[in-house]
């Protein structure tokens, strides 16, 4: 028996109602704006879920069997409105790398370690004809892209469909600009924001912006005719101050356009230090119905409250407000902690927008499972 | 304000201002006008370090502006550091070896946090990037630092933090520094339960941790 069908003959019929609302139902009000039963709980679980499902990460790696079951059975541990699906780095650009070269740049350096990676070039120009010679396209067939990604993502969608539809499937893609930064490592591109020309600059980021809508044409075919609703956009940028979103921030905004054309719920993800300009961005860009953000950038002096309510302000009538606790807090509080502070995140939000208990980032894989558990019992035991 | 006062100005407003062609022309003036490098280094480059320090506090400057400051900075610095290193009269705040801990590559945070330490006037050995922890307990054999500095981007390399310290503790070097952790995925609390001194993710902060530090250790 496959591993879903495994899990759905486990789960279906015997799975206890948790509010009057299903869990895809309660994310896709929340993500209307409409109100819920309960405040949606849907902490970013992807590779903590591994090691919770006692996995490790080199485990998994090149077994999907074992990658979908780790979802699966922490969301039957868990039951949060949505199952993340598990993504590591080495999806999004192995296969800008020829089988030889890879083993080089993803690095696994303890079995609870998310897996570390090399930037693929170090100039402008290296990035610039990396794209120009398709290599993405090039290195694709054989890479986890191919062999993992898929294949993980169509079984946990299957699961989505023969579960009715009780609990959403999130897939995510990252940005254009996110891309940028990654390829090249995000201290290059930040420089060169400042440092080089802007057209060579905007024909880097417009080189990314063309494979990414491509990208799009797959998530269309593959992830939306099989289901697929929820869709999370992992976006760059997170280092950028006005000038640069001024200047670059339209790229994300046009992979968003069409995005928002192939998916009904999609929400971004904006982890890091949150400029006040990047949210107000956020808060007007067409087709995002909710963000996942983070801390309040660094020369906002604000307590964890006051941030909460100055994004759900900022949100009203038109973001859902996806937060709490930290990630770090996820990772290194207490239990006591971090229920204080997912309340804090629902008092201050519910009187203005909807709200979704998601940390600004995915959880770590030292998290303690008492941590993720306080999480969604804080947002269980609110009204 | 005399010329040389007008010229260190000059250089600093050059770092303010990201110019790279300025800074290196007045470091070279202020040079050939026989201004002391030490006062090139405190009046000219770490004061404009310290003004972007302000400006990215009142949230005026941001990051990319802030990584390329750093790199005008050290456009200048190389001109005066082979004077600089001839010169016996400076004594520094104290010393740092710095490195990003194993595994992580990032260099985003060192970056700035380098600069802006030599700018208060440590001196600060860089160990690199994805730096074992035998490489950290190595560096403060040879070097004999004040602080050891681990800089990490992400939660999962921060994690080891206590695998560097007991590293030093098992080379019995841990009593002879202290340990600061820097970047955006460090925890104060987190930090001190896994065997820090200190953390922050601001390297203006970073600079007044480490100089309470060294009036400690001066008392």
């Amino acid at each position: 028996m496959s591993v879903v069908d495994s899990w759905v003959q486990r789960l279906r019929g015997t799975l206890r109602p948790i509010g009057e609302m299903t869990h895809w139902q309660r994310l896709a009000a929340a993500l209307d704006l409409h109100p819920t039963d309960l405040v949606p709980v849907a902490p970013e679980l992807d590779y903590w879920q591994i090691t919770h499902a006692g996995y490790s990460h080199q485990e998994i790696y090149n077994d999907v069997d074992k990658t979908t079951d780790a979802c699966l059975r922490t969301w039957a541990d868990l039951r949060c409105d949505a199952i993340w699906m598990y993504v590591d780095i080495s999806h999004q650009i192995e296969n800008f790398l020829p089988a030889e070269r890879r083993a080089a740049h993803f690095v696994h350096r303890g079995p609870k370690d998310y897996l570390l990676f090399k930037p693929l070039v170090e100039t402008l120009d290296e990035a610039i004809a990396l794209y120009e010679s398709r290599a993405f396209e090039k290195h694709l067939a054989d890479s986890r892209a191919v062999t993992h990604y898929t294949p993980h993502m169509l079984q946990l969608l299957e699961f989505q469909e023969k579960m009715d539809r009780q609990v959403p499937v999130i897939v995510g893609a990252a940005s254009p600009i996110n891309y940028a930064e990654t390829i090249v490592e995000v201290q290059r591109l930040v420089r060169w924001t400042i440092t080089e020309s802007e057209d060579k600059v905007r024909h880097y980021l417009e080189l990314c912006l063309a494979e990414r809508l491509e990208a799009l044409d797959f998530y269309r075919d593959v992830a939306a005719a099989n289901g697929c609703q929820f869709f999370c956009v992992f976006g760059g940028a997170r280092t950028w101050g006005p000038r640069q979103l001024e200047k670059f921030g339209d790229v994300d905004r046009r992979f968003v356009d069409k995005v928002r054309e192939i998916f009904p719920y999609v929400f971004w993800h904006h982890c890091g230090h949150n400029l006040p300009q990047a949210l107000e961005l956020l808060a007007t860009w067409p087709g995002i119905k909710g963000v996942q953000y983070d801390q309040p950038y660094h020369s906002q002096k604000l307590s964890w409250s006051e941030f909460y309510e100055i994004t759900a302000r900022l949100f009203s009538g038109r973001r859902c407000a996806m937060n709490a606790p930290t990630t770090q807090v996820a990772c290194y509080g207490t239990p006591g902690e971090i229920t204080q502070m997912v309340r804090q995140f629902i008092e201050a939000t519910v009187p203005h927008t909807s709200a979704v208990v998601m940390p600004g980032c995915e959880i770590d894989s030292y998290a303690p499972v008492e941590n993720v558990r306080a999480m969604i019992d804080a947002a269980r035991t609110m009204a | 304000m005399n010329d040389e006062s007008d010229l260190l100005a000059t250089i600093a407003q050059g770092v303010v201002h990201l110019d790279v062609a300025v800074v290196r022309t007045s470091v070279e003036s202020a040079v050939r006008e026989g201004i002391s490098p030490f006062r090139i280094v405190a009046e000219g480059l770490s004061q404009g370090m310290r003004t972007v320090g302000a400006l990215f506090r009142d949230g005026e400057l941001f990051m990319p502006e802030v990584l390329v400051a750093c790199d005008t900075y050290y456009a200048g610095l190389q001109l005066v550091q082979p004077l600089i290193e001839k010169d016996n009269g400076r004594i520094a705040k104290g010393k740092i070896v710095l490195g990003t801990i194993h595994g992580d590559i990032h260099t985003v945070g060192k970056d700035v946090a380098i600069p802006v330490f030599r700018a208060a006037g440590f001196d600060v050995v860089d160990l690199g990037t994805d730096v074992a922890d035998e490489a950290f307990v190595e560096a403060v054999r040879q070097h004999q630092p004040d602080i050891v500095g681990l800089g990490t981007y992400m939660t999962s390399t921060f994690m080891h933090t206590n695998q560097t310290v007991e590293a030093l503790e098992r080379a019995g070097l841990r009593g002879q520094v202290k340990v600061i952790c820097g970047g955006p995925a460090v925890d104060v609390r987190a930090a001190l339960k896994l065997g820090a001194d200190g953390a922050t993710d601001n390297a203006w902060e970073g600079v007044q941790i480490m100089e309470a530090w060294m009036a400690e250790v001066r008392e």
